[in-house]
């Protein structure tokens, strides 16, 4: 096998708990800057949804030694570009620029991270409420099917799992968020010990190494981190199939198909990676063999949730063609997904070697290859999963991936959402 | 240590140079353009054709008929079935990628090297013998009228579809959609397609861009597969784009229960031609182009309004639209329009401020080398030079014509190429609460329409 990755990095960890990683690429002059902070959604309580992901939009609101706004502005102005984003497991903060304008964006990432509270204001904190709420118009409450992650969510975790709630949160919950939960939040889980700085890119390691002792090196450790609301051990499996049945004004039905499976990271989920692109990916994938080949649907995705906390997702849909029943869909999805249990090596090697493919396609900008060096430390302590994580896909077999659809895709562990156009209209 | 002075951005250090990747430019004697570029770290490569097989190349009661054509390359050739071209190529892990646009259409494929020749060779055969079985053909324009519902309930391509369809009328190959309407898709038959494909997909007119870790192997097997291509492309007339609007409207698009607004402003704007092009990359940058535009600024991050505003020009080979686009909670619509247009006014007025030019010619410079680490994205810029005829040069030197844009320049651009009296507006929504608002404005006649029209 030609495809052996081999991404070099060095990993150290300042006093303060910051872990750093490097990752020299000098083929272009730009840098990637990367912040991963160990909190997301599953840290929030009850009556808070949607906060950590507000908050995140706080932390581009300024900072003691930043103006309101100018964090945008000194990176566009740097030729660079920069986001911020939120999920279940985690919150992160990237940053790319041209290599010489790596002291400013350690200066705009340390300036939040340590003097945050001084430019919070009431006012900021409305005027991004206003914006996240019109986030959820835009993305859940005026989007067709914008809501199936919510519903998924609520329906394959019980109500005490940190996964229970959307990323997004409810209105009221946004409503209900003050200047005191931004403090507590940022007291709470803002932290250098936290947090993990990956850069990745065109850089001098010697001098990258005493600028980030001078920003990040000088900022106080925090207190311990506080153990996650609710309760993260769930049954491997639901133990029952639940459908919902969704009227929307769409013209066209669809069908999600959820599953509850094993965790990111453990053994039992590589085979949940093959199987989804086995199901999804590409023209000869099985479920477009059986659904769009044969004149039925539209479309067929499926893909596991890389989460960590007592189970994960695996999640298809499929989109109607014209002249299609949403009961003929269900019944079509349910009947193509039981065939991966006669999936066989060929099937296997393809999906294998299309991964191969869209990682390496990942893995061309120093912004992904940063991101993911961030995320295998901030979930495993270990960024070498890089280059390894590959390999573990390879050893998957046809025997493991129908060994997983037996396991986990029968109707003792399935969510079934049916959307269909409102009557009436 | 302890002396760090937090109270100033640090100055940029000694800069890294960025030079634009090397491209090698070559003809086949069947009149194909070749284009190589060795590109990135990543053992992988793009194979991307680019054919004159875009929209405007439609005849009207064809609508839908280049997107039909490219969608189907891969539904069979003289010797392999859909299945069989499909398994052979993802057995290669390769990923094979359609578009089609209103200037061209692109056929790409991307794998690993190694693998590349064989994908390269999959790519050519499906592009110099595709055969287009009936079957394959009805099925893929099933999809395809499903894609036209998907778009007319989803309220974001809604707008963005019915903007183009007022600002251009029904006469023009602008105000039409690339997936075409249901009447013209309903009756598209396999001899239309045929017929598309025979007469467009020519190497006279066509290049094969060719970019990432190539070796010699994928750049012989190019050269000896589509050497063997012959077809002739069949004379082209002009498109028509239409007459041009001369007064504002306003057109809601009822969509009874919507929480938000989604809002299309603008008009027909310059070609991809127009020596103002590099003015017009600054203006539109302040204006709404970048995060920290103008309109961003106020929409988003002072009136709380949306989660984002943004404008462009689509810079075509004839008058591509200019269109702001934002989404905002119901009851600001007029309101959220309103500050549009005062923005709108304000740059018209004054121009942009010396510091917002400086700052946005560092964005426009600064920014090339990051959007150009992937053998994607620089195919994608080397397809630009085939398709609109720039000089080799032209990567090279745009960072210094964007450069030399001075305040009169952008002034006197956005005043041209920016005229909020021709706007054509659109808003999806729900007329209730903004049928009003909107006719309070005084921006010009409402008119409320069906979603089905």
């Amino acid at each position: 096998m030609s495809l052996e990755l081999d991404i070099q990095f060095e990993r150290f960890t300042l006093d303060n708990g910051l872990r750093v990683i490097f990752s020299r690429d000098p083929t272009s002059p730009v840098v990637a800057v990367n912040l991963w902070y160990n909190v997301g959604s599953k840290n929030e309580r009850p009556g808070r949804t949607g906060f950590a992901h507000l908050f995140e939009h706080m932390m581009f609101q300024g900072s003691a030694n930043v103006p309101e706004t100018a964090h945008f502005a000194y990176i566009e102005k740097a030729g660079g570009s920069l986001n911020g984003s939120t999920w279940l497991d985690r919150t992160n903060y990237y940053e790319t620029v041209p290599s010489h304008y790596l002291e400013l964006a350690l200066w705009l990432e340390s300036d939040r991270l340590g003097y945050l509270l001084p430019a919070m204001t009431q006012e900021k904190l409305d005027n991004q409420r206003d914006v996240v709420k019109n986030e959820r118009r835009w993305r859940v409450d005026n989007q067709p099917y914008g809501d199936w992650d919510e519903r998924v969510q609520a329906l394959l975790y019980p109500p005490e799992h940190p996964y229970h709630h959307s990323v997004i949160g409810s209105m009221e919950d946004l409503d209900a968020a003050s200047l005191q939960d931004v403090e507590q939040f940022f007291r709470t889980y803002y932290a250098p010990n936290n947090a993990v700085l990956t850069l990745c890119g065109d850089f001098d390691p010697v001098s990258a190494r005493e600028l980030i002792a001078r920003y990040f090196g000088t900022l106080p450790r925090g207190p311990e981190i506080p153990p996650l609301p609710g309760r993260i051990e769930v049954p491997s499996k639901l133990g029952e199939a639940r459908r919902e049945v969704i009227e929307q004004d769409i013209t066209l039905p669809r069908i999600y198909a959820s599953y509850r499976i094993a965790p990111y990271g453990s053994d039992a989920f590589y085979p949940a990676i093959v199987a989804a692109h086995v199901l999804g990916d590409g023209k000869s994938a099985l479920l477009y063999r059986e659904l769009v080949r044969s004149g039925l649907a539209q479309d067929v995705f499926a893909f596991p949730f890389p989460i960590v906390l007592g189970a994960a997702v695996m999640v298809t849909w499929t989109t109607a063609n014209p002249g299609t029943t949403a009961e003929r869909l269900e019944k079509a999805l349910r009947d193509a997904t039981a065939k991966l249990e006669q999936v066989d090596a060929q099937d296997v090697e393809r999906a294998i070697h299309l991964i191969e493919a869209s990682r390496l396609m990942d893995l061309q900008q120093v912004e992904e290859r940063a991101d993911a060096l961030s995320m295998y430390e901030t979930l495993f302590g270990d960024p070498g999963r890089i280059n390894t994580e590959l390999n573990r896909i390879r050893q998957v077999t046809a025997g493991d991936v129908r060994g997983f659809a037996d396991e986990y895709l029968g109707s003792d562990n399935r969510v079934v959402l049916v959307y269909v156009p409102k009557v009436g209209e | 240590m302890s002396t760090l002075d937090r109270s100033q951005a640090p100055a940029p250090a000694r800069v890294h140079p960025f030079t634009f990747p090397e491209v090698q430019r070559s003809r086949l004697a069947n009149g194909l353009e070749l284009f190589t570029a060795r590109h990135g770290t990543v053992p992988l490569a793009t194979a991307r054709i680019v054919l004159d097989a875009g929209v405007t190349r439609e005849p009207a009661e064809l609508g839908g008929v280049a997107h039909l054509v490219a969608h189907t390359i891969d539904a069979g050739t003289t010797h392999k079935d859909a299945e069989r071209l499909s398994w052979e190529l993802e057995l290669l892990g390769a990923q094979l990628e359609v578009s089609t646009g209103f200037d061209a259409t692109a056929i790409s494929v991307t794998a690993a090297t190694d693998r590349m020749p064989q994908a390269l060779a999959l790519l050519c055969e499906m592009v110099t013998e595709a055969r287009f079985p009936e079957a394959e053909v009805k099925r893929v324009r099933t999809e395809q009228l499903g894609e036209i519902e998907q778009r007319r309930s989803d309220p974001r391509s809604l707008a963005s579809d019915q903007a183009i369809r007022f600002m251009y009328g029904s006469e023009s190959v602008y105000g039409r959609s690339a997936l075409g309407s249901v009447e013209t898709v309903q009756r598209l038959t396999v001899g239309d397609v045929r017929s598309f494909y025979h007469d467009r997909y020519a190497p006279g007119k066509a290049a094969l861009i060719l970019v990432g870790a190539l070796d010699g192997a994928a750049i012989d097997t190019a050269h000896e597969c589509l050497s063997r291509w012959s077809s002739q492309p069949a004379p082209v007339s002009a498109p028509n784009y239409g007459p041009s609007v001369t007064s504002a409207r306003v057109h809601i698009i009822d969509r009874t229960g919507s929480v938000q607004s989604e809002i299309r402003l603008g008009h027909a704007g310059p070609s991809r031609a127009d020596p103002d092009y590099f003015a017009l990359q600054v203006v539109n940058s302040i204006l709404g182009g970048a995060f920290t535009s103008r309109l961003n600024l106020n929409l988003r991050e002072k009136q709380g309004f949306t989660y984002g505003v943004r404008s462009q020009f689509a810079f075509r080979r004839g008058p591509g639209p200019f269109i702001i686009s934002t989404a905002v909670a119901s009851e600001v619509t007029a309101r959220a329009i309103e500050e549009t247009l005062r923005e709108v006014d304000l740059l018209s007025a004054d121009g942009p401020t010396e510091e917002e030019l400086q700052n946005t010619i560092d964005y426009l410079t600064g920014i090339m080398p990051l959007e150009l680490q992937t053998t994607d994205q620089l195919a994608g810029k080397l397809s630009e030079l085939f398709v609109y005829g720039l000089s080799d040069d032209y990567f090279a030197t745009y960072r210094s014509r964007i450069a030399a844009v001075t305040r009169e320049d952008a002034l006197r651009a956005g005043r041209q190429h920016i005229k909020r009296v021709l706007f054509t507006y659109v808003v999806v929504g729900d007329p209730g609460g903004i049928e009003e608002p909107l006719k309070s404005l005084g921006i010009g006649p409402v008119e409320v329409h069906s979603a089905n029209e």
